[in-house]
């Protein structure tokens, strides 16, 4: 089972345009400071799944990058960092087991958590942010975290079908 | 050997992330691949944001049906109120441009409030918590520069243009003010109709309670719950009049010599479609 990764690169780019320009009109107002998924780092935990952990820590650090350069508030990198050393810890995790739903969901959730702890970790080393870990975890990190959880569970499917090399088609090309 | 290679290609990773973060901290210029980056996908974005928007829009307007008959009688007054003020406002501007003429202002000064409102579209915003930042479709190239001011289409002020790139720029929004932060920007704030009297710094926001905090005002100072609160452009960078929000209540400040005020924003931050940016006249230019 290998993943396509050329269709994993081109995804991550939809879903990042999705994720700055139809997300935010999806979520609704009062919430809009604490409901923030991040559609791309529920791919890279399909990455780290699927394509082990090299290839997540590159799609993690690359798709980090580019959504830090995209939304340039204060600094550049605090999820280039974050989703590579996620992709790569997540990729370590799962390399010798099966991906089953329930892994890819668990995979996601503390995955969800640990990034949201990083970002939060990182604004508090530079003195960006004055939040307490409570209040950070209570505002944003627990709500995105149960978010990107349904969404991985809702793109479980889909990620399978147009991300996965079907392994019995592979065993056609070769017959044929 | 391979465990130390990779224990020692983590401590690289970590001091260049460190440097790099350190780096573009507190940064206002960006290099080209990130302006080209910024252009490409902020036009994808807006080519996805403004229909959300539109269909957003369409079921939020449904959903406001009700309200429609009351807006309206509010409107009705408002706008018999401003043809009032509209004549007052011919005879003082007039009465102004006499005086202006009288005492010799010479062509800068008589230009100095004379600001051009662009108008931008919103092409997306932040999916980061902690920099809520909001990306709009004008640039350098329109003449956006940064430390320019943002307000909503009825003039209430969102936050500042923070970076420009040739076809879009970044705007971070005024509840990303943190006085104890690095990189904090204070805004001069004073009280609509006491423009005289009153005066104190906007500094910090707080996510919990969604307000504002207003610091430094005197003692004897005049405002009070219920007052507006508006820029007050001391210092000609940020232009002045532009609405900021509500004062809730005020209490004596950290060390008691001065006082503070919680202010409620008046504008919102979120599901945006249209904002103006304020073009001060460069009054230090040639």
């Amino acid at each position: 089972m290998t993943m396509r990764m050329n269709r994993a690169v081109a995804a991550g780019i939809l879903l990042l345009i999705l994720e700055n320009g139809v997300v935010p009109w999806l979520v609704p107002s009062d919430w809009s400071s604490r409901l923030t998924p991040h559609l791309t780092f529920v791919l890279l935990v399909y990455v780290a799944c699927f394509a082990g952990r090299h290839r997540a820590f590159l799609f993690g650090l690359g798709f980090g990058l580019l959504s830090d350069i995209l939304t340039y508030g204060n600094l550049i990198g605090p999820y280039a960092f974050g989703m590579g050393l996620i992709g790569y810890a997540a990729g370590l995790v799962m390399e010798r087991s099966t991906p089953t739903i329930a892994k890819v969901i668990g995979t996601a959730a503390f995955g969800s958590a640990a990034i949201g702890t990083v970002v939060y970790m990182i604004y508090r080393l530079f003195r960006l942010t004055t939040w307490s870990y409570g209040f950070a975890f209570y505002w944003f990190i627990a709500p995105t975290l149960l978010l990107e959880v349904l969404i991985a569970l809702a793109l479980y499917l889909p990620a399978r079908r147009l991300l996965l090399k079907p392994a019995v088609s592979s065993a056609e090309e070769t017959a044929a | 050997m391979l465990r130390n290679k990779r224990l020692f290609i983590l401590m690289i990773g970590l001091i260049v992330f460190i440097a790099v973060m350190g780096f573009t901290l507190g940064r206002t210029r960006l290099t080209w691949p990130e302006k080209f980056l910024n252009d490409a996908f902020g036009t994808a974005q807006g080519a996805l944001y403004r229909p959300a928007s539109a269909v957003a829009d369409f079921f939020g307007d449904l959903s406001r049906l009700s309200d429609v008959y009351k807006e309206n009688r509010e409107l009705r007054k408002t706008v018999a109120q401003y043809a009032q003020d509209r004549a007052t406002y011919n005879f003082v501007e007039a009465e102004n441009e006499r005086l202006y003429e009288a005492l010799g202002f010479t062509e800068k000064q008589k230009q100095l409030y004379d600001y051009r409102y662009l108008i931008a579209q919103i092409v997306g915003s932040s999916s980061n918590p902690l920099d809520r930042t909001i990306k709009i479709n004008l640039g350098s190239r329109d003449g956006i520069k940064p430390e320019m001011a943002v307000t909503t289409t009825d003039g209430s002020l969102v936050g500042l243009v923070s970076r420009v790139s040739e076809f879009t720029s970044t705007v971070e929004p005024i509840t990303d003010l943190n006085v104890e932060s690095t990189g904090g920007v204070q805004i001069a704030a004073t009280i609509f109709g006491k423009e005289k009297e009153s005066f104190g710094i906007i500094d910090s926001y707080d996510a919990e309670t969604g307000m504002l905090q207003m610091s430094k005002i005197d003692e004897n100072d005049k405002m009070a719950p219920g007052d507006k609160v508006i820029t007050s452009g001391l210092g000609l960078v940020f232009p002045r009049g532009i609405l900021i929000g509500t004062v809730v209540d005020r209490q004596v400040g950290d060390f008691g010599l001065t006082q503070k005020a919680t202010v409620a924003p008046a504008a919102k931050f979120d599901h945006l479609r249209e904002v103006f940016v304020v073009v001060v006249p460069d009054v230090n230019g040639p």
